[in-house]
């Protein structure tokens, strides 16, 4: 079994790279340990500690639903040193996870309720877990429309492409809305911001809830829009970032107020967050 | 609750028995600071101290740890743990410093996740506690519900009284060590120290010269978080040294990172950090959601009078009165306590 309150983590070897826009990478991995892969339990929302050795560590959500299989996937942007060599790895080589930590999307809560999801840029990554929980054969029955707002600055940008355009698509009682902030020659869609076409679009909140991730000028602007459509605080759901180390709530410095965003979050609804100092 | 004697004369014995058959680590004089440090005996021990300047939390999160070694070859990984921790006696320690392991003990012995470095090194360690002989200008433990002679959080408490040590027996783990070293501890007379020990509380009780009150100082923090009070002097005259939070005893924050020897091999270590660093919160990509002294400032003392009561129903203070005395620009806590009752007296 995993020992979630170690500080050691556990090999897993990568047996995939995706290259999903030009700084951002997704790494399927799986555990040397079959047993640690087999007992894993994570859900979707939920992150993980990733180890390169020589680095130390990062925070990275765990991008892929437990229903997919026996495997992680984790979507990385190149913004410093670890994330660097990260980028550098190959498939067949290895680096060390620890987890899964953190709370998850209140999936049980969201039963038999439409998913309306806004993303912006990369972080789609954390939301596409419970993306792919609601749309799996398993749970498919569970919940009702699943829809995906996202956009990103241009089409190059624009993170799980096949998803967007093949997969997501292809499953019943689902609805993707694409845009990007500038069009160009490989892009025929829609142009403009994500809180636009939120607008645009104009989802109901009857029987519904909203799932919120992106940059936090994206999120400002996105809030406004949604509670003039009548969503209230509770139906709205986000994840936070603050810098981790530990992820356990020991080291301290992931707090905002007396939360750790590492034990008591990630995932958090507005009507918690409202409760919270505007620390973050 | 058993007490037993030992007579001062054969303190060093007892120490020197001590460090053969375990890690005993005591309090010693390194130039002119008093630290906790593994000691080879008696000789090596410095018991006139009032207060250490360098807390004993060390010995259950110390300053520097690796957690773990790690080799990488391309092919394979491994990863090897040290040792669990060895039999150890933390003999010395004032009721203060015991105080704040047990603030420490919910942060890391929690019921979701425990801390196998800290819980190892916790179990196999005996706390030997001593009663203060004398309180200094900046004491003020008994505002937290402490005293100089209170050995709550010990396994044993020593307390000098004229040429004998009064020692009471605080747990199981306290009573086996008086067992195995019996010929030293003396329950003869135990019972007419008692009253000495009594009285010397008594009158050290009265000696306290800061006034700290908590009065209404949580309430006022609770749903405050914007207080003006935070905008004050304390923080314009911090200069983020982070001295106040390597000397508290109660002070947890640490810092992960790789010591790398070779390609992909190395130590993972953990050592202290501080709340009080711009570094602390940064993130990748510049934003920073502490990014100033004052909301460094104000986490500190929340952390300390409010955020540590929410999650473990413990103040995150003892009143060793450490950051009182090594603070160089005269940040006092025992003087934010006070405002900020007053603050509550006139809201
Ligand atoms: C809950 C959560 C989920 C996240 N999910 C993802 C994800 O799915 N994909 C992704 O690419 N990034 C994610 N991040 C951000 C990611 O952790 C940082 O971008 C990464 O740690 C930067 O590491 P670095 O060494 O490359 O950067 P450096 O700037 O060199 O950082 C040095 C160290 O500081 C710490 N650190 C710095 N920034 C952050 C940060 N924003 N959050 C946490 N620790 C930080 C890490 O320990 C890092 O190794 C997430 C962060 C959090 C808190
Ligand atoms: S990451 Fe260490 S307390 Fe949250």
């Amino acid at each position: 079994m995993p020992n979630p309150t170690a500080l050691t983590p556990y090999p897993v070897t990568i047996t995939k790279i995706v290259d999903e826009t030009s700084d951002v990478k997704t790494f399927t991995v799986v555990f040397d340990d079959p047993e640690i892969m087999e007992n894993f339990g994570n859900k979707p929302g939920q992150v993980c500690m990733l180890s390169v050795f020589g680095e130390g560590e990062s925070t990275i959500s765990i991008t892929s639903s437990p229903t997919r299989g026996k495997f992680l996937e984790f979507t990385v942007k190149r913004v410093g040193r670890l994330t660097e060599v990260l980028h550098q790895m190959e498939v067949g080589q290895k680096f060390g996870v620890r987890g899964p930590y953190g709370n998850w999307f209140p999936y049980e809560i969201m039963k038999g309720k439409d998913l309306f999801f806004v993303g912006g840029g990369f972080a789609l990554a954390p939301i596409r877990s419970l993306i792919d929980y609601a749309l799996s054969d398993q749970y498919r029955k569970d919940y009702g429309r699943v829809e995906i707002l996202y956009g990103s600055r241009s089409y190059d940008d624009l993170c799980f492409k096949s998803d967007l355009f093949e997969r997501w698509p292809s499953l019943s009682n689902t609805a993707i809305y694409t845009t990007v902030d500038r069009g160009g020659d490989n892009w025929k869609g829609r142009v403009g911001h994500v809180p636009g076409y939120v607008e645009e679009v104009a989802p109901s909140p009857e029987n519904k809830f909203a799932i919120i991730a992106g940059p936090p000028i994206m999120i400002k602007f996105a809030l406004p829009v949604m509670e003039k459509l009548g969503f209230k605080d509770e139906q709205i759901i986000t994840t936070l970032e603050m810098r981790m180390k530990c992820c356990l709530g020991k080291c301290g410095r992931c707090n905002i107020g007396s939360k750790f965003v590492c034990v008591d979050g990630p995932v958090f609804s507005r009507a918690q967050l409202k409760g919270m100092p505007q620390e973050y | 609750m058993e007490a037993r004697i030992v007579n001062k004369g054969q303190l060093p014995e007892l120490l020197d028995k001590l460090a053969k058959d375990c890690d005993l680590i005591a309090p010693v004089k390194e130039e002119t600071t008093t630290l906790f440090r593994k000691i080879s005996g008696a000789k090596d021990a410095f018991l006139e101290y009032n207060n250490s300047d360098i807390s004993p939390k060390g010995c259950f999160l110390p300053q520097n740890e690796k957690t773990f070694s790690y080799t990488y070859t391309g092919d394979s990984l491994e990863i090897v743990k040290p040792e669990g921790a060895k039999k150890t006696v933390l003999f010395g320690t004032r009721p203060c410093d015991i105080k704040a392991i047990t603030t420490l003990d919910p942060v890391f012995e929690g019921v979701k996740f425990g801390d196998e470095y800290y819980s190892s090194k916790r179990e196999n360690t005996v706390i030997i506690g001593l009663s203060c002989s004398k309180v200094l200008s900046t004491c003020f433990c008994y505002a937290f519900g402490g005293g100089p002679c209170d050995g709550t959080g010990s396994d044993l408490l020593f307390t000098e009284i004229g040429d004998k040590y009064y020692v009471e027996i605080n747990t199981d783990k306290g009573k086996a060590l008086v067992d195995t070293y019996s010929q030293i501890f003396s329950s003869q007379g135990a019972d007419q120290l008692a009253k000495g020990k009594e009285e010397l509380a008594q009158k050290l009780s009265g000696e306290f010269i800061r006034k700290v009150d908590l009065t209404g100082v949580k309430e006022v923090l609770d749903g405050n978080f914007e207080l003006p009070y935070w905008d004050g002097d304390n923080y314009k005259k911090c200069i983020g040294c982070g001295t106040c939070t390597y000397v508290c005893p109660t002070c947890h924050c640490f810092d992960i990172f790789d010591y790398t020897t070779g390609d992909f091999t190395g130590d993972r270590i953990r050592c202290w950090d501080s709340c009080m660093y711009p570094e602390y919160t940064l993130m990748a990509g510049g934003h920073n959601p502490r990014p100033t002294r004052k909301e460094r400032v104000r986490n500190r003392f929340m952390h300390k009078l409010k955020y540590h009561l929410d999650r473990y129903d413990m103040v995150g203070c003892v009143g060793c009165g450490r950051c009182v005395k090594k603070c160089p620009v005269n940040i006092d806590i025992t003087k934010i306590i006070n405002d900020l009752k007053e603050v509550a007296q006139n809201a």
